[in-house]
């Protein structure tokens, strides 16, 4: 039987937060052959390929009320794979967003001007989140042509598109 | 890679189908096909297929071949098949109409070239619908579903249009020849309503909520209109077969399948009250206000169907009801769209690597709307007028319709050009370090 460690994301996400990077340094702590188990308040699907790459397996369940458990299972040949430029690469040590921009409201494709704005005044591995309306699926060629790496998923209610987007360290 | 990148053969599509457009314009000036002559007469078949693989087809396809990977945030399983589809379908198109004209007597009668023309529209069509088929496939969220279901009635309407091709050069045997006196509006009715009308529906859900800041129709009504238009299309379809197969007339069919038909516009139009009450932009951009008038022609459609089944004439008005809702409905949307789609594509493909960098102009920079706007009300008021002409049987006014269509027409593709050439971007703004000039006709990968 896998051992499991309870990570539970629910307080930060409703409070707007950034849940990332804590879900990394969880996953520094495990010991060999732990899984994860993680409570969310949407089905994190990016994250699934996130972990995938680290080795892990998922199996997500839903709860009331929109909620989620999801179990993080190692897998037997856990293959560690990093792309140097692409939506699922490497997401150790993600610090807290510098910038926060609130674009929901602004006509197309301004959301997607302002973001690479922000994004070329970024230090090196600094990261930028940006509120939208929808999955801004033409800005993400432009971020993988500059280098920047990226994560981002809709909330719950499938209202908002939640963007983290990271400087070339 | 995930998103969307620009389709490097969306402009050649929208060319193509622009001069098609042209081309069908220029035959109904000239008095070639219907109303000049009968609805069933090889002119008119010549003219129907212009206008709706010509036009409506390739501008659809091109449209989509941007618009799918958008709708699932996905890249296209191939962005390789793109030309030589165009290729195929062009091939296809010349082919077919040159036999065509063959069965009129204007061409030696060569009706090998029909079924010629059937294969390589197949062999064009067959790529389309696996390339973009295959990346809806993989997500099949709300819009692209009605893609999915405008692609399944593509493959219906080519099969019934190689059967026909094949039946009329005496090569698909007595069940080709049963099909092919009885199939035509199976046929016209998977093109027009299934293809063509479900797949503009779909995409214009996504462009309109887009443009105008609206939250995205609620999946379950959405739902209910795709299903509303899939069932009468599956009813007209495959209920004609069995009709045609039993020696039934089509009328209980085809009846079923109108007021299927009906509720789809009705649906659809309780769709669009919704986005357009929902929207956070009170100010709407052209595209939208001339896509209103397309939806206004597309209840118009419906209204004049109606009346002419009550009042028993549909048969003899069917062209008057087919020509509102192939230009009024069907081209107007694609033309105000494609006015938008090449601004925001000559926009990311200029301005897409400096963005950010340096200060670039909008996407409204690259239009100038108000000059536009009158070509579009020449175009609707001369489509509108070419349908009050065909309901009152005046060919000759219809002509002078069609010319005024073709003045409205020139006026948008000379806007569309200055647009793709950048030519209404202020000059201090138009070309800043490491933008790029796109190319007219396609665009750069």
């Amino acid at each position: 039987m896998t051992d499991y460690i309870d990570v539970d994301v629910r307080p930060i996400l409703r409070a707007g937060g950034e849940p990332f990077s804590v879900i990394m340094s969880a996953l520094d702590c495990l010991e060999p052959g732990q899984g994860l188990r993680l409570y969310a308040t949407f089905k994190p699907v990016p994250l699934f390929a996130v972990m995938a790459d680290k080795g892990f397996s998922h199996s997500a369940q839903a709860l009331d009320a929109g909620e989620w458990e999801v179990l993080f299972t190692p897998t037997a040949t856990a293959t560690r794979q990093s792309a140097p430029a692409s939506g699922t690469s490497d997401f150790d040590d993600w610090p807290e967003p510098i910038v926060r921009l609130d674009n929901r409201d602004l006509d197309p494709p301004e959301p997607m001007v302002r973001i690479l704005a922000a994004a070329e005044k970024l230090g090196p591995g600094e990261t930028l989140s940006a509120l939208l309306r929808r999955e801004p699926v033409f800005l993400f060629p432009q971020l993988e042509k500059r280098g920047y790496h990226w994560l981002g998923g809709f909330s719950p209610d499938g209202a908002t598109y939640e963007l983290t987007v990271r400087a070339p360290s | 890679m995930i998103g969307a990148s620009i389709s490097r053969w969306t402009m050649s599509y929208f060319a193509a189908a622009l001069a098609w457009l042209f081309v069908a314009l220029a035959l109904m000036v000239a008095g070639l096909g219907f109303p000049a002559v009968h609805l069933a007469s090889p002119d008119t078949l010549v003219l129907v297929h212009v206008v709706c693989i010509g036009w409506l087809s390739l501008a659809m396809c091109g449209a989509l071949f941007q618009f799918v990977p958008v709708l699932v945030a996905r890249p296209l399983f191939s962005e390789k098949w793109a030309l030589p589809a165009l290729g195929l379908l062009t091939a296809g198109l010349v082919s077919l109409l040159a036999g065509f004209l063959g069965l009129g007597g204007r061409l030696p009668a060569w009706l090998w070239l029909l079924p010629l023309g059937a294969v390589l529209l197949v062999g064009g069509f067959g790529l389309v619908v696996v390339d973009l088929g295959l990346t809806a496939w993989l997500r099949p969220v709300g819009p692209a579903r009605f893609v999915l279901v405008g692609l399944a009635s593509l493959c219906a309407t080519i099969a019934f249009g190689a059967m026909f091709a094949f039946a009329h050069a005496g090569w698909a045997g007595s069940i080709g020849e049963t099909i092919l006196a009885n199939g035509v509006p199976l046929h016209a009715i998977g093109g027009l309503g299934g293809w063509l009308t479900l797949t503009a529906m779909g995409v214009s859900y996504r462009l309109l909520s887009m443009f105008m800041l609206s939250p995205d129709v609620d999946d379950r009504k959405s739902n209910m209109t795709l299903a509303a238009g899939a069932l009468a299309i599956a009813v007209a379809v495959v209920g004609g077969i069995v009709a045609i197969w039993l020696a039934f007339g089509l009328n209980v069919v085809l009846s079923i399948a109108a007021v299927l038909g009906l509720a789809t516009a009705a649906l659809y139009g309780r769709d669009l009250i919704g986005i357009f009450s929902g929207r956070k932009r009170r100010q709407l951009e052209l595209n939208t206000r001339m896509a209103v008038l397309s939806f206004v022609s597309l209840a118009a459609a419906a209204f004049l169907g109606v009346v002419l089944v009550l009042t028993g004439t549909f048969a003899a008005h069917v062209g008057a009801f087919a020509f509102l809702a192939v230009f009024g409905w069907l081209s107007g949307l694609v033309l105000a769209k494609l006015y938008k789609i090449v601004a925001f594509l000559t926009w990311l493909e200029a301005y897409g690597p400096v963005m950010g960098r340096t200060p670039t102009p909008r996407v409204q920079d690259l239009v100038a709307e108000e000059r536009a706007s009158k070509w579009f009300v020449i175009y609707y008021v001369a489509v509108w007028l070419g349908t009050l002409t065909l309901v009152a049987g005046q060919p000759s006014a219809f002509r002078a319709a069609a010319a005024m269509m073709t003045i409205g027409l020139a006026g948008i593709v000379r806007e569309v050009i200055r647009t793709r050439r950048l030519a209404d971007v202020a000059g201090s703004l138009r070309l800043p370090d490491g933008a790029c000039t796109p190319c007219l006709l396609c665009a750069r990968a």
